[in-house]
């Protein structure tokens, strides 16, 4: 299964009817040292473009947004104690789980060529 | 942009690039947290080539500048250093500085690189002023911008002095300039020819990382071959991002964050640097004090940030203007605003993001150099 992706770097991966999110290899990399980190807990109702995590390096926060609206089903609590893991493996590192409410959200996101070319255009 | 003559070397070394006040600067090299950790521990070097530098001399200029400075300058040993507000006529503070003394009624001021120009029209325009109130007094002042004329790099760190010392023959130091900067006290400077140059470099004991440390000022077109022997020499380059996070760790100010024309030196916690004795512009600021500036170590993971809100007893009492992680206390650190008769100890509260999260009051610096 491919990787989605959306404009404000999360990656995205579709099993059934949920949906795993993390943070990109180019956005890890733009931060540098992320130094904190926490998802939105289990239970959390999302809207499309809703905060779902937070990451902190040591000059800078920000959000992660959410790709896809729905319902978190899983938060992964392990990114609290060990941040540096979104730098080190941003692929394996998760931050939530959601079940979608409407699938039909994620034709609106990238695939990796055109992910990969808006990277390109946002480095220039 | 402008670019510092260290532009090619950064580009080289793989830094990522950002404008900062006009000029495209290294942010970062090997990453944040360890540019700090090899200042705090061995020795880095930073590009500083963007701060600015203004001559102010001529007969009269030492008794100018103690007027337009919140601290005298005249009747120093000629090589000290003076840290020094400049404070507009409403105590709001214009810029902070270092003023070195090159001669008799020779001055160099050496300032941030965003207020250069702003600082220049505020110097002429206030010698224009000191002139019409003091019309008995020579002021015969000549105000240069000589930014151009310098490259700057600066050499932090507990092991700096001993790397220098080291590559003395390579920077071109003679045995005894090499023994006169190592007996070189903090807030001191010396001069040291320079090889086919009309302008001598500068060398001072300073910096603005807390740690021992020293600052070169030299001819602008020479300064790669200074920063070639640090780095060939194994001295860790260091970007602006590890360079901010340090002084905050060391309880240093920041233009824009501490002080601002809105922030006067006595609002932003810098008694200590202004001398109410003397007769100054800006001294107006002593009858207008409305808040006073706190320093926050975080009780857990919380890193504040500037803007965040802080609570006193549950009540907001003020706002962080300077906040990071610091890789030294592995903890949020920030310094704050907040109302005059805020306790000095105890614990408040900042607000990240949705939740009030506790920070214990400490008396700064949040790391002490080696």
């Amino acid at each position: 299964m491919d990787l989605k992706y959306s404009k404000t770097h999360e990656w995205v991966k579709v099993e059934g009817n949920v949906a795993t999110i993390g943070l990109t290899d180019f956005a890890q990399n733009q931060l540098g040292e992320i130094v904190y980190a926490e998802a939105e807990p289990v239970g959390t109702a999302v809207e499309l473009e809703g905060i779902i995590g937070t990451v902190e390096s040591v000059k800078a926060a920000s959000d992660l947004y959410a790709p896809i609206s729905g319902e978190i089903v899983e938060a992964n609590e392990a990114i609290e104690d060990e941040p540096e893991t979104i730098n080190s493996a941003p692929w394996e590192t998760w931050f939530v789980k959601i079940e979608m409410a409407d699938p039909s959200e994620l034709d609106a996101l990238l695939d990796k060529a055109a992910y990969d070319k808006f990277c390109e255009e946002e480095e220039a | 942009m402008k670019k510092t003559p260290l532009y090619d070397r950064h580009v080289e070394l793989g830094a990522r690039m950002v404008e900062y006040a006009g000029w495209n600067m290294p942010v970062q090299y090997s990453g944040i947290k360890e540019e700090v950790h090899a200042v705090r521990n061995a020795t880095g070097i930073f590009d500083v080539s963007h701060m600015g530098e203004i001559r102010v001399r001529g007969e009269g200029a030492g008794a100018f500048l103690d007027w337009l400075l919140t601290r005298k300058v005249t009747g120093k040993k000629p090589d000290v250093i003076t840290y020094a507000i400049l404070s507009a006529a409403d105590g709001g503070t214009v810029d902070d500085l270092l003023v070195y003394t090159l001669g008799e009624e020779d001055y160099m001021l050496v300032v941030n690189a965003a207020n250069k120009d702003k600082d220049v029209g505020h110097i002429k325009e206030s010698l224009a002023s000191y002139k019409k109130l003091y019309a008995d007094r020579t002021a015969d002042v000549e105000i240069i911008d000589e930014s151009d004329l310098y490259g700057q790099i600066a050499v932090q760190g507990p092991g700096s002095l001993d790397c220098i010392l080291e590559v003395a023959g390579e920077l071109g130091l003679t045995g005894a300039e090499a023994e006169e900067l190592a007996a070189l006290k903090r807030f001191r400077s010396m001069t040291v020819p320079v090889a086919g140059e009309a302008l001598k470099m500068i060398v001072s004991r300073t910096g603005y990382t807390g740690e021992n440390g020293y600052e070169f000022y030299i001819p602008a077109g020479k300064t790669a071959r200074y920063w070639d022997v640090f780095i060939k020499a194994g001295v860790v380059p260091c970007g602006l991002g590890s360079r901010d996070t340090l002084r905050l760790e060391a309880g240093m100010p920041l233009y824009g964050h501490e002080m601002s024309p809105e922030i006067s030196a006595l609002d932003g916690g810098m008694a200590f640097f202004v001398d109410l004795e003397h007769d100054f512009q800006g001294k107006v600021m002593e009858d207008k004090v409305t808040r006073k500036q706190i320093a926050l170590v975080s009780d857990t993971k919380a890193i504040p940030r500037e803007g965040y809100e802080v609570y006193v007893n549950g009540e907001k009492a003020g706002v962080v203007s300077s906040g990071t992680f610091s890789p030294v206390l592995e903890k949020g650190i920030a310094f704050a605003f907040v109302a005059p008769e805020t306790p000095e100890t105890g614990t408040v509260e900042v607000l990240v993001r949705k939740n009030l999260q506790p920070f214990t009051v400490v008396k700064p610096p949040f790391v002490k150099g080696k």
